[in-house]
């Protein structure tokens, strides 16, 4: 498919880029291209002006702060998550997600900034951020940056908190309290039928604490009545069954040529209880 | 930083230096067949998902129909074209060759270049490490299984050799 006629520039540093995200409102930020690439093709959106931002070493590094907390730059891409040294102790799930996204070819270009501000429904980052507690940093025109934590980063489908001429640069996730892991458990049919992420932590082979969000939805959802359902919980799977069954209530998942909202809704009590068996069992995936 | 419609690149391309002027919108993969004249890499899907466009970008494989022609500018890029550069088939492709791993080829240049990155990263892979390895190239011919196999066998004749 031959794309519309569009410009292009590659600035060299994130403030020249957010200049050029800010001359034209169609302007649009091209990272790894995994997914932009083909909205182009689709001519689904009109965009005048690509920013090229896949080689701006401001957006590369991938720190670990003396607190645990890791800084993830938002050009990082997922063979660079997977590989990272520094993934290695929590949270691994990150790296391993990382390792298991699309294939070779995507991961060497698709970048965890492209993934979370596309925000496709199907994408595998989204609801790992929000489990984990991430914080999206964002800068604008003059200076201007802003913290969005993940849970008011994802606003509805395709649709992120980051405005017209503002730029993801950065994530930033906590590290893991003692006693906690990650569990991650999607249903691969077709791209993703139905995905869950739960953050538990365990006491004396019983749940103290307990995130679930819930992916494949139009944003990622947590479950606030399941995760306290769960507290206390023995870690069985009848009783985390039990605590999870009503992990669909009130969702709406969508129709896609993956799987049907019915189906969706059928099989997500299904892979939360996997995801919370998984990390109070120690994580990362089950 | 200039914005333009039209842009001057200069990069490596199966070793050697090379110097064009492409629209920002050309697509890698119509570059590299319709203006260079290399055919090797194919266009299956055009929509990421095949690899039958599969390319060595900065020497990690890329999706060519997922990249502008523009951002090859200052890089070093190889398609299958650079494996039997001297009319010796590489041992992957004579093994391709030898395992029948191939109907009517047409994902064959982008099989070729992923098991060749795989065996270069992980010169003694598993059955399991190879098919995640090919997990981006897709055989309408569905001749996965004489694939792996000539793969194995290609890592077999690499760690021997
Ligand atoms: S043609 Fe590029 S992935 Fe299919
Ligand atoms: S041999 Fe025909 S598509 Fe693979």
């Amino acid at each position: 498919m031959i794309l519309a006629p569009v410009e292009y520039c590659r600035p060299d540093t994130v403030d020249e880029a957010v200049e050029a995200l800010n001359s034209s409102p169609d302007a649009r930020a091209l990272a790894g291209g995994q997914s932009l690439i083909n909205v182009l093709k689709m001519r689904a959106a009109a965009v005048d002006l690509l920013v090229d931002i896949s080689r701006l070493e401001e957006l590369k590094g991938i720190v670990r702060h003396d607190d645990g907390t890791l800084e993830i730059g938002a050009g990082v891409t997922y063979a660079e998550l997977a590989e990272s040294d520094l993934l290695g102790g929590d949270p691994r799930a990150i790296a391993e997600v990382a390792a298991d996204t699309v294939d070779p070819q995507v991961r060497h270009r698709g970048t965890i900034g492209g993934n979370v501000c596309h925000a496709d429904p199907i994408n595998n980052f989204p609801p790992l951020m929000v489990a984990l507690g991430a914080t999206m940093h964002v800068v604008g025109p003059d200076g201007a940056a802003r913290d969005i934590p993940a849970e008011e980063f994802f606003t509805g489908f395709f649709t992120t908190a980051v405005e017209d001429g503002e730029l993801l640069k950065s994530i930033t996730v906590p590290a893991l309290a003692d006693g906690t892991a990650v569990g991650y458990v999607d249903l691969e049919i077709g791209e993703a039928a139905a995905r869950a992420v739960a953050v538990v932590r365990t006491e004396d082979d019983q749940i103290a604490e307990a995130k679930l969000v819930i992916g494949c939805l139009p944003v990622p959802t947590r479950r606030p009545e399941v995760e306290a359902a769960l507290v206390g919980t023995a870690v069985t799977e009848a009783a985390v069954a039990e605590a999870t069954a009503a992990a669909a209530d009130g969702v709406e998942p969508l129709s896609d040529a993956d799987a049907t909202a019915e189906y969706r809704k059928a099989v997500i009590p299904v892979v939360a209880k996997r995801a919370v068996l998984a990390a109070a069992k120690g994580g990362h995936r089950g | 930083m200039d914005r333009s419609d039209t842009f001057d690149i200069e990069f490596t391309l199966n070793g050697e230096a090379v110097a064009a002027t492409v629209p920002a919108r050309r697509l890698l993969i119509h570059f590299l067949r319709d203006d260079l004249d290399l055919t090797g890499p194919k266009i299956g899907c055009d929509t990421g998902h095949c690899g039958a466009c599969t390319v060595l970008y900065n020497g990690r494989t890329i999706k060519s129909c997922m990249m502008l022609a523009v951002q090859a500018d200052g890089a070093t890029i190889e398609t299958v074209e650079a494996l039997a550069a001297d009319g010796e088939m590489t041992p992957v492709q004579q093994a391709f060759h030898e395992h029948h791993a191939l109907q009517c080829g047409y994902c064959t240049s982008g099989m070729v270049m992923s098991a060749t990155y795989l065996l270069e990263k992980n010169p003694s892979p598993s059955p399991e490490e190879i098919r995640e390895g090919l997990r981006g190239n897709l055989c309408r011919c569905t001749g996965y299984v004489n694939i792996v196999e000539a793969v194995a066998a290609a890592a077999g004749k690499e760690t021997s050799a």
